[in-house]
């Protein structure tokens, strides 16, 4: 990804309106008990779009923001969500651009793994004292479903308003055959 | 030139992997921290404003999600309103009963005591993963609210205060992981802790309480609110918590455990009042 002003400027403009949203929006509704996160297939869609460290540093902005916004101790957002985004930029870097279904499935795919991230950091500092109910599992697989959704618009509302700094790369040409099709 | 990049790029990686660890062990169990309060600050009012303007896209949504329930929901209500039809007569004579006593005993109070002053705040931020059972209100130390102070909303206990900065503060909901609330059954008086089931705020456990005399599916459950050498509970006593939905014998013997539906709707909280001066240890 080429940074400019401009572009910097959409980024974190981008980013600042996806925690705002995602906390005075999506967190306050439900469908089917559950309530959308958009920030996983946010990250990952930045990921996507410019690779591992644009996914990265994405993930750890947009982690820190809802971390001080929430009033929570900073850093486990982070960590997970620039996993995320990381994992994201692998896949753009390995296989390039994603085509077709690939981008929402892989919203839908990290969203889960996101969600299962969080589930590990609460663990890890102590806050899961309870039994863990099995719906646990079921708002998991819901929220990755509405990711799917939510990543499809995200991605191609992205990749458009970010063109002018993707660095795309040159498609394979299809070498003429002897039929000249 | 290309491993300059790939080493830059780990560096980077790392960087951010050990800041977010440092982050973490430095604020974890702080409350609030210099950075929080600052951005709390800037983004409060884009928060509050959002929060308004949202208001009826979140209800457009919601009434479709309590829609779909509705349906399913529609044979059971016709038959509850038979039973609760019967009951309502019997009800009010109790009701018109108890007033009459209340008067009588001089306990004609509030539920809350003296002591406690109210602090209504609006829900401006919910947390968006299933694992974190916490919301931002738009009341803080500014306004009274301290760490530890009890949180309700008209219909019952909502949760405590977790950490608190000028204009707002988090509070845990009773759904959270780390959550324990000791509860009593009314009228039995049976005593327990009040835990969460986590990724179910409609249902919460009341634990421990005493295998020989059984809770019955009905029954309500209100804050114990207990005071022992000096210490006290952080809640008040008899703030409605909920309501028992399931209370097998089996259950109660073999794991001395009940459950239970939250009077509060955990999910769709809007208007807060946090209880602040009260007990706060």
């Amino acid at each position: 990804m080429i940074l400019t002003g401009k572009i910097l400027a959409r980024l974190v403009l981008v980013l600042v309106l996806g925690v705002i949203l995602q906390l005075s929006f999506f967190s306050r509704v439900a469908l089917f008990h559950v309530s959308p996160d958009l920030l996983p297939a946010l990250v990952a869609c930045f990921g996507l779009l410019g690779g591992t460290m644009s996914g990265a540093v994405a993930g750890f902005s947009v982690g820190l923001l809802l971390d001080c916004l929430l009033i929570a101790p900073l850093g486990g957002s982070s960590l997970v969500l620039l996993a995320t985004g990381y994992l994201a930029g692998a896949y753009r870097e390995r296989f390039g651009f994603p085509r077709r279904f690939a981008a929402p499935l892989l919203c839908a795919a990290l969203t889960f793994f996101a969600e299962l991230g969080f589930g590990a950091v609460q663990a890890m500092l102590g806050e899961l004292d309870s039994s863990v109910s099995a719906y646990v599992v079921e708002d998991m697989l819901v929220k990755s479903v509405f990711a799917f959704f939510l990543g499809w618009p995200l991605y191609a509302g992205l990749r458009r308003l970010l063109r002018p700094a993707l660095v795309e790369e040159p498609r394979p040409q299809r070498r003429p055959t002897a039929m000249g099709i | 030139m290309y491993r300059k990049q790939v080493r830059r790029r780990r560096a980077i990686l790392a960087l951010l992997i050990l800041g977010s660890f440092a982050l973490l062990t430095i604020t974890y169990g702080q409350g609030s921290n210099g950075l929080q309060r600052g951005v709390a600050t800037i983004f409060s009012p884009v928060q509050g404003v959002a929060d308004r303007a949202l208001k009826p896209a979140r209800d457009l949504v919601n009434w479709f999600d309590e829609t779909f329930d509705a349906k399913g929901e529609n044979a059971k209500l016709h038959h509850e309103v038979e039973t609760l039809r019967k009951e309502a007569v019997a009800e009010k004579s109790a009701i018109a009963e108890n007033a009459q006593l209340r008067k009588i005993l001089e306990l004609d109070k509030s539920v809350i005591p003296s002591g406690y002053e109210e602090a209504t705040g609006r829900v401006i931020a919910r947390s968006p993963s299933v694992w974190y059972a916490d919301v931002t209100i738009d009341v803080g130390s500014a306004d009274g609210v301290a760490i530890g102070d009890p949180v309700i909303n008209g219909d019952g206990l909502v949760g405590t205060v977790s950490a608190v900065i000028g204009g707002s503060a988090q509070v845990e909901l009773i759904a959270a992981g780390s959550s324990a609330v000791s509860a009593k059954v009314v009228p039995t008086g049976i005593q327990g802790l009040i835990r969460p089931e986590v990724g179910e705020p409609g249902a919460l456990i009341l634990d421990f309480i005493d295998s020989a005399k059984h809770v019955h599916k009905g029954q309500e459950v209100v804050t114990a609110g207990w005071r022992s050498r000096g210490l006290s509970s952080r809640y008040p006593p008899n703030i409605p918590i909920g309501e028992v939905t399931k209370a097998s014998i089996l259950e109660q013997e073999a794991q001395q455990q009940v459950r239970l539906r939250p009077f509060a709707d955990l999910r769709n909280l809007d208007l807060v009042q946090v209880l602040t001066g009260g007990s706060r240890e």
